[in-house]
C-alpha cells in the first residue's frame, strides 16, 4: 500500500478518536474508552507505516514540505500523549491530542508531497536532527495542553461557578507537574535538537546562519531554560509556568514551520 | 403472585407524618408478623428510613393494598383511613419499578445518595431472619440490588459533592490533588467545620486548630483530628503554612484580612484555598482578588452543591433506562415463572391430543349413535383430568409459596411445552 493509503486510514482512526472524545466530554462521561485507546494505537500504528512507505518511496527522511512537516507532527504528538498515558493517564489530555492530531493528519492528506531533490536531505543529520526535535514538539505540546488546562481550570475554580472543566480536568496540582515534567522530557530533546542542528550547519560551513528559525529555537529554549530553574529552585509553579509553557510552545510552532513555510516560499525548492 | 408496596416517603408526607410511621428496627420482625397476619401477605417487608416508610409485600392472592395501609395506620394507633392523603400504593409491575428505583437511589431526596443501598439491602436481612422472605421478594431483592450497582456503576449519579461539607473537599481535592501531608488550618471550631476537617483529614491531610477564647475546645477538637491546636495570636505563621484554612468563628467581624492573606501566599509558592462558613463572614471578600487565592464562601460552596446536583439529575435519565431495562427484565422473568401460563398451555395441550385421537377413532368406528359419542367423549375427558389432576394441584400449591422456576421449567420440559 502506498502512504497516502495508510494516510487516510490513520485519519479515519485519529477521527473516531477525535469524535468519540468530544461526544463522551458532551456527556460529561469517562473521556477515555476503549474506543478511544485503541483508535489511538490503530492510528499511530498506521501513521507509523504511512511514515516508512513515505521514506522508502521519497528516498530521503519524510521530512520535507509542509505534508510530511504535519504528517511528523502529528505521530509526534500522539506517541507524547500515548507515552504520556501509560506514565498518568490523564484522559483530558485526549480532548487536545485527538483533535490536534486529525487536523495535522487532515493538513498533511489536503497538501501535495514535496518533491524536492536536494543533496542535503541524504545527510544522516537530517533524521537525527527532526526526530530529536519532533519528539521534543511532542512533549512540549503536552506541556502546552495541561497550561491551558491549568488556566481554564483555575478561571473556572476562581469565577466559583463550576463549568465543563470542573468535570473533565485534572487538578491543578496534577497540570502544574505533569506540565512541568512534560517540559523537562521536551527540553531534552529540544536542546539534542539545537545542538544537531548546529552541527549540521556546521558541516556545511557556518555554525550561525541567522535564519529565524534559529532565533525561535534559541528564544524557545531559554524560556524554558527559565522555566526549568525557575521550578528547580523555588518550587515555582501554577499560573505563570501555565503561560510561560504555552508561550513557550507558540514559539516551537514559529520554529517548526518557519522552515517549512520559508521552503515553500521559495516555491518547494 | 402480586407484589405490593404501600408506604409514605418525602415525596408525600411531611416529616413529622414519615417520623410517626418509622419502625424502630428491633420492632420489625414482630412487625413483620403482624403484617403478614393482617394484611394477609405470604411475604413481607419494611423498608423504614428518614426518607420514607414502605411496606413490601406479596399475598397468595389479589393485591391487598388497602390492607396494608390499614395495618400500617392500626400498627401506629391510627384511626383507619387517617394516613389517605399521605399514602401510595402501588402493585404488580409498578411495584417492581418501584423497588427498583428507590434501590437505585432515583426516588430519594437527593439523588444518587449512597446510604439507601445499605438501608434497602438491610431491610431485606431483616425480613429474611424473620422468615417473611419467599421466593418472590427474594427474586426482587436481588435483581433490584444488582440494577442499583449498575446504576451507580456506569452513570455518574453518585458522583460530584452535593452537601456543603463535602463540596468543599471536592474543591481542595481540585486544587491540590492529593490531600496527603497538606496542611488545613481550622480557625474557629464550628461543627462544620470539623465535618469538613474530618475528609481532608481521613484524605492524608495534618490539621491545626487556632482558638481563642475557648482554648479547650480548639484543643478537643484537635485531638479529634489528630493534629494540633494553637492560639488565635499565631495566625499569620500559621497562615503561611496553610494550604486549606476552614473558617467558622462566630466573631461579627471579618478575622482574616487582604494584608494578611497576601503576606502568607508571599512567602509560598502553593495556593492558598480559604472556606468561610462563618456568618457573618470571617474573610475579607476582596482576598478573592490575590493571585493563587481561592476563596470560597457558604453560598458558594451552596452554588457548587446545586451545580453538582442539576449533573446528577441529568445523570438520572441514563440512571432511569437503566433502571427500566433492568425492570423489563425481572418482569419478563418472572412471567416465564408464573404458573398460570403454564396450567393454561398443559391443559391446551392434552385437550388438543384428545381431539385428535378421537377424530381418528371415529373415523375407524364409523358413524355412532348420540349415546355412544357422549359416553368416548366422557372417557377420554375423564383420563386427561385425572392425568392432570394431581400436577396442576401441585403446581397451584407451588404458586401460593411464591415461584419455583425449576419445578416449572421442569414441568414445561416433561410434557414439551
Amino acid at each position: 500500500m502506498s502512504s497516502r493509503i495508510y494516510l487516510l486510514l490513520t485519519l479515519g482512526f485519529y477521527a473516531v478518536g477525535a469524535l468519540n472524545v468530544l461526544l463522551q466530554a458532551v456527556a460529561r462521561r469517562r473521556l477515555l474508552t476503549t474506543w478511544t485507546v485503541t483508535a489511538a494505537l490503530a492510528g499511530f500504528a498506521m501513521h507509523t507505516a504511512s511514515l516508512s512507505q513515505r521514506w522508502t518511496e521519497a528516498g530521503h527522511f519524510p521530512i520535507v514540505g509542509f505534508h510530511d512537516g504535519a504528517s511528523f507532527l502529528a505521530w509526534a504528538t500522539v506517541l507524547a500523549f500515548l507515552a504520556t498515558y501509560v506514565q498518568a493517564r490523564v484522559d483530558a489530555l485526549g480532548l487536545a491530542v485527538y483533535p490536534a492530531a486529525f487536523v495535522l493528519v487532515l493538513v498533511a492528506v489536503l497538501t501535495p508531497v514535496s518533491e524536492r531533490e536536494d543533496p542535503i536531505l541524504r545527510s544522516l543529520y537530517l533524521p537525527i536532527h527532526t526526530t530529536l526535535a519532533l519528539i521534543g514538539y511532542g512533549a512540549l505540546f503536552v506541556a502546552f495542553a495541561m497550561g491551558v488546562m491549568y488556566l481554564i481550570q483555575e478561571r473556572e475554580l476562581r469565577s466559583r461557578s463550576p463549568r465543563a472543566f470542573y468535570y473533565l480536568a485534572p487538578s491543578l496540582e496534577r497540570c502544574d507537574t505533569l506540565g512541568g515534567h512534560s517540559v523537562e522530557v521536551g527540553f531534552v530533546f529540544l536542546t539534542l535538537a539545537i545542538l544537531t542542528g548546529l552541527m549540521w550547519n556546521l558541516s556545511r560551513g557556518a555554525i550561525w546562519t541567522g535564519t529565524p528559525k534559529e532565533w525561535s529555537a534559541s528564544l524557545a529554549w531559554l524560556i524554558y531554560v527559565v522555566m526549568l530553574v525557575a521550578r528547580r529552585r523555588s518550587g515555582w509553579g501554577g499560573r505563570r509556568a501555565a503561560l510561560l509553557g504555552i508561550a513557550g510552545f507558540v514559539i516551537v510552532v514559529f520554529t517548526f514551520f518557519s522552515l517549512s513555510l520559508a521552503r515553500s516560499a521559495r516555491g518547494g525548492a | 403472585m402480586t407484589l405490593v408496596v404501600v408506604g409514605v416517603s418525602h415525596r408525600t408526607a411531611p416529616l413529622d407524618v414519615r417520623e410517626a410511621l418509622a419502625f424502630p428496627r428491633e420492632r420489625i420482625s414482630e412487625a413483620l408478623a403482624r403484617a403478614r397476619a393482617e394484611a394477609g401477605l405470604e411475604e413481607a417487608m419494611i423498608l423504614s428510613t428518614c426518607n420514607r416508610v414502605e411496606v413490601y409485600g406479596r399475598a397468595a392472592e389479589g393485591a391487598p393494598a388497602d390492607a396494608v395501609a390499614r395495618f400500617l395506620e392500626g400498627y401506629h394507633g391510627r384511626a383507619a383511613g387517617d394516613l389517605g392523603p399521605y399514602v401510595y400504593a402501588v402493585s404488580g409491575e409498578a411495584a417492581v419499578r418501584h423497588a427498583f428505583r428507590v434501590a437505585a437511589s432515583l426516588d430519594s431526596m437527593v439523588i444518587g445518595e449512597p446510604q439507601i443501598l445499605g438501608q434497602v439491602k438491610e431491610a431485606y436481612e431483616i425480613a429474611e431472619e424473620a422468615k417473611s422472605l419467599g421466593a418472590s421478594l427474594g427474586a426482587l431483592r436481588n435483581r433490584s440490588l444488582s440494577a442499583a450497582k449498575r446504576a451507580r456503576s456506569e452513570t455518574r449519579i453518585g458522583q460530584n459533592a452535593v452537601s456543603v461539607s463535602s463540596v468543599a473537599v471536592e474543591l481542595a481535592r481540585k486544587i491540590f490533588g492529593s490531600l496527603k501531608d497538606r496542611s488545613v488550618l481550622l480557625v474557629g471550631a464550628g461543627k462544620m467545620s470539623e465535618l469538613s476537617a474530618r475528609h481532608l483529614v481521613s484524605g492524608g491531610a495534618r490539621a491545626t486548630v487556632l482558638g481563642g477564647r475557648t482554648f479547650e475546645k480548639a484543643e478537643e477538637l484537635a485531638a479529634a483530628l489528630g493534629g494540633q491546636a494553637a492560639p488565635f495570636e499565631a495566625l499569620q505563621a500559621e497562615l503561611a503554612k496553610a494550604d486549606v484554612v476552614i473558617s467558622s468563628t462566630g466573631a461579627p467581624h471579618t478575622v482574616i484580612h487582604k494584608e494578611d492573606v497576601a503576606a502568607a501566599v508571599r512567602a509560598r509558592r502553593r495556593p492558598l484555598f480559604l472556606i468561610d462558613i462563618a456568618v457573618p463572614r470571617d474573610v475579607e471578600p476582596d482576598v478573592r482578588e490575590l493571585a493563587n487565592v481561592f476563596l470560597y464562601d457558604l453560598d458558594d460552596l451552596k452554588a457548587v452543591a446545586d451545580a453538582n446536583l442539576r449533573e446528577r439529575k441529568k445523570e438520572a435519565a441514563s440512571a432511569e433506562a437503566i433502571v427500566e431495562s433492568e425492570v423489563r427484565a425481572f418482569l419478563e422473568w418472572q412471567k416465564s415463572l408464573d404458573v398460570a401460563p403454564l396450567l393454561a398451555d398443559l391443559r391446551q395441550r392434552a385437550e388438543a391430543i384428545r381431539r385428535a385421537e378421537l377424530e381418528r377413532a371415529r373415523k375407524r368406528l364409523g358413524p355412532l349413535t348420540a349415546e355412544q359419542e357422549s359416553a368416548i367423549d366422557a372417557a377420554t375427558s375423564a383420563i386427561v383430568n385425572k392425568l392432570l389432576h394431581p400436577p396442576t394441584a401441585h403446581l397451584k400449591e407451588v404458586a401460593k409459596n411464591g415461584s419455583a422456576p425449576d419445578v416449572v421449567e421442569l414441568v414445561r420440559r416433561l410434557f414439551g411445552l
